[in-house]
């Protein structure tokens, strides 16, 4: 029974991450349904701007982190201006096309100036302390990821709910032409979005640094995190988020209980599942466009 | 009509007097040149191994320095294959039939490596010192490829002996790379464990995507084991530790020479990597070996200003020294099939590595094809200091 509840505290732990990610994911797919593939690079390229400041220019922490979170909104918005707005009539596929693009890029840039060894970031806490639940141990990282998942939760889904801002966003995802007619600057919200987007992905990689930092340390949770927002819906903020923490416990219940081996590739399977059965994702209302 | 005639005639002359040049100059060597190739990865899961091909790149300029060899400079080939082994086949064959590559130096991996092997003894191209510890490079043995690198198998059972007999571990548990790599170390600690009537209490498999090492430390935490021997990459050893460390399991941790980057381990997983006891297959980075002070000035002289005088960095140097030395004892008429005699004809060799030793090729001898199996074992201490456990052993 120990075992059991230390293995579903283990699943949350690592769904925090996941969440991160699926969250990140979710708030430019709202409006703008472009699966942006680019998200854990543009996490990774403000986590490292975090770990330049913090190594090559001496800056303490609290300066580091906060000057990353503004790097990365800015990044956003930078890259959905330049990059993004510039296509020429633009279609789904060619979206997800350009977010690829963008992800090489971005991982070449890090790769490019400041090389593919594994390097560790200074942090307020050691990443491997631990707090004990009675004999269920979890870790102070993960107590503080977890904590950063559910204000992000809140705060977002309040945001998509009561602000004006917020409204605009739904808004422009449902009909964007009908939007533009209502007096929404249509792009200027999208550009807001990737912005709000980049900078929720950011606390990810900052809260995934202090273990392992490395180049490649964002496709993991990036793909899971991907995984479990289709799970929950695409659309869905709390449905992504119950989805990571969903898919954490099952991977680790799986890995504990039948095969380590095949315990990454179970999350696909029920992924697979579950758009069988419902496909707009476990929590999306389904909404259905008129022709 | 007669037009036609002349050019067939004209193509036969060219390719009879094309194939007569061929069979005078061996490829890879001119009169001033060797080209020695080599592909490491600077990006991917295993950069951190990349620094082997940068070691080679300043010894080769060494070499150049003083003179080259026989009055012939080396020229190095390097790219990087991201440790993908479809990379590295694209980028060897680029480089063998593009430019003419005389015989392949090192190499990190055993998956690339693996991918490239059989092209290589196809064409009987010379292989000296593959970066890795399998034992696929000498089983079955073949007559182009010399093997410096101590066996995983082995080196999995010093450290296997030294827990059960020093250390006196009675459950030993291992989490292990999924591939060639991990399973190599696995069938070593196995065996060695059989001799003394005992067997893994988990073993556990590590997926080279993976991150999340939480099930892994469970099943190791769940068996009780006392000592963990690791056979992963360093940021998989660094999470495995890291989360055993926040569950509050903390057995004795044993891991593989490739990990043995002391200083660099240490740093990277604040502190946590002291007290771990790994195997060695080369001097330690403060040695007094004339050999490794000549080394480490050319590290001084040649190398980038970022570079670390790290074990990867100098088993750069270490993996080809036999290779370098065969070279010079071929002389003036370099073939492959001169140098390959050379090669067998080294016993006793000492450079910083094990003492190496090859035979006259023997499809049914592998050890006629692997120079060493020697490795000591090392203990981190604080700061990534070593402390020398045991001098140079062969466990058979």
């Amino acid at each position: 029974m120990l075992d059991f509840l230390q293995i579903v505290v283990n699943g949350i732990a690592v769904g925090s991450s996941y969440a991160l990610m699926g969250l990140a994911m979710v708030i430019i797919y709202k409006t703008s349904e472009v699966p942006n593939f680019a998200q854990g690079e543009m996490a990774l390229i403000s986590t490292y701007f975090a770990y330049m400041l913090i190594e090559y220019h001496g800056l303490p922490y609290y300066v580091a982190f906060p000057a990353a979170l503004i790097f990365s909104a800015v990044l956003g918005c930078i890259l959905e201006f330049a990059v993004l707005r510039r296509a020429k009539e633009p279609n789904i596929l060619g979206m997800i096309v350009i977010t690829i693009g963008m992800e090489m890029v971005l991982l070449g840039l890090v790769s490019w100036k400041f090389g593919a060894d594994p390097k560790t970031m200074a942090f307020p806490i050691l990443p491997y302390d631990s707090i004990a639940l009675g004999k269920i141990y979890i870790s102070t990282l993960e107590v503080l990821t977890l904590v950063v998942v559910l204000f992000l939760t809140g705060a977002l889904f309040l945001f998509f709910r009561f602000s004006k801002l917020g409204l605009a966003m739904k808004a422009t995802q449902q009909n964007s032409t009908a939007a533009r007619l209502m007096g929404i600057r249509t792009h200027r919200i999208l550009m807001v979005t990737w912005g709000i987007s980049s900078f929720v992905g950011c606390t990810a990689g900052l809260l995934i640094a202090p273990v392992a930092m490395q180049p490649f340390m964002m496709w993991d949770p990036l793909l899971k995190g991907f995984a479990a927002a289709v799970m929950g819906g695409m659309t869905s903020l709390p449905g992504a988020v119950i989805g990571a923490y969903l898919l954490g416990i099952i991977e680790n219940l799986f890995g504990g209980y039948v095969s380590i081996e095949f315990k990454s590739v179970v999350a696909f399977l029920i992924i697979v599942m579950v758009l069988c059965v419902k496909p707009s994702g476990l929590f999306a209302r389904h909404y259905v466009k008129k022709v | 009509m007669k037009k036609r005639q002349l050019w067939v005639v004209l193509a036969v002359m060219v390719m009879v007097i094309g194939f007569a040049f061929g069979a005078v100059a061996e490829e890879g060597v001119t009169d001033t040149e060797i080209h020695i190739g080599q592909w490491g990865p600077q990006t991917g899961p295993a950069a951190a191994w990349g620094s082997v091909a940068r070691g080679t790149a300043v010894y080769f300029k060494m070499i150049n320095a003083a003179g080259g060899i026989h009055g012939r400079k080396i020229v190095y080939h390097m790219f990087d294959d991201g440790y993908n082994p479809a990379k590295t086949m694209a980028g060897v064959k680029e480089l063998q039939e593009g430019v003419g590559i005389f015989a392949w130096a090192s190499g990190v991996g055993t998956a690339p490596g693996m991918a490239v092997r059989k092209y290589l003894m196809e064409r009987k191209v010379p292989w000296v010192g593959a970066a890795s510890g399998s034992h696929y490079w000498i089983t079955p043995p073949e007559k182009y490829q010399f093997a410096t690198y101590p066996l995983y198998f082995n080196e999995a059972m010093a450290l296997v002996a030294y827990a059960v007999n020093n250390l006196g571990s009675k459950k030993i548990a291992m989490a292990y790379q999924n591939d060639g790599y991990g399973k190599n170390g696995l069938e070593g600690a196995e065996n060695m464990l059989k001799r003394h009537g005992l067997e893994l209490v988990a073993k556990v498999p590590v997926e080279v995507k993976d991150k999340d090492m939480k099930s892994h430390v469970m099943k190791m935490k769940q068996a009780g084991a006392d000592t963990v021997l690791l056979w992963v990459s360093p940021t998989h050893g660094l999470t495995i530790m890291g989360t055993a460390k926040a569950m509050q399991f903390a057995p004795q941790w044993m891991s593989t020479s490739t990990l043995s980057d002391f200083p660099f381990m240490y740093k990277i997983s604040k502190g946590l990597w002291q007290g771990v006891i790994t195997g060695s297959f080369a001097e330690l980075p403060d040695s007094k070996n004339p050999l490794m002070k000549k080394y480490k000035k050319a590290y001084e002289k040649y190398a980038a200003k970022e570079e670390r005088w790290g074990v990867f960095f100098y088993a750069g140097f270490g993996f080809i020294e036999p290779m370098v030395e065969a070279l010079h004892r071929s002389g003036r008429d370099l073939t492959r099939e001169r140098f390959v005699k050379e090669m067998e004809g080294i016993r006793n060799f000492k450079g910083i590595m094990g003492t190496i030793n090859f035979k006259p090729f023997d499809p049914k001898d592998p050890s006629s094809r692997l120079g060493t199996n020697e490795v000591f074992l090392v203990k981190c201490l604080a700061d990534g200091k070593y402390e020398v456990l045991t001098s140079w052993l062969t466990v058979k």
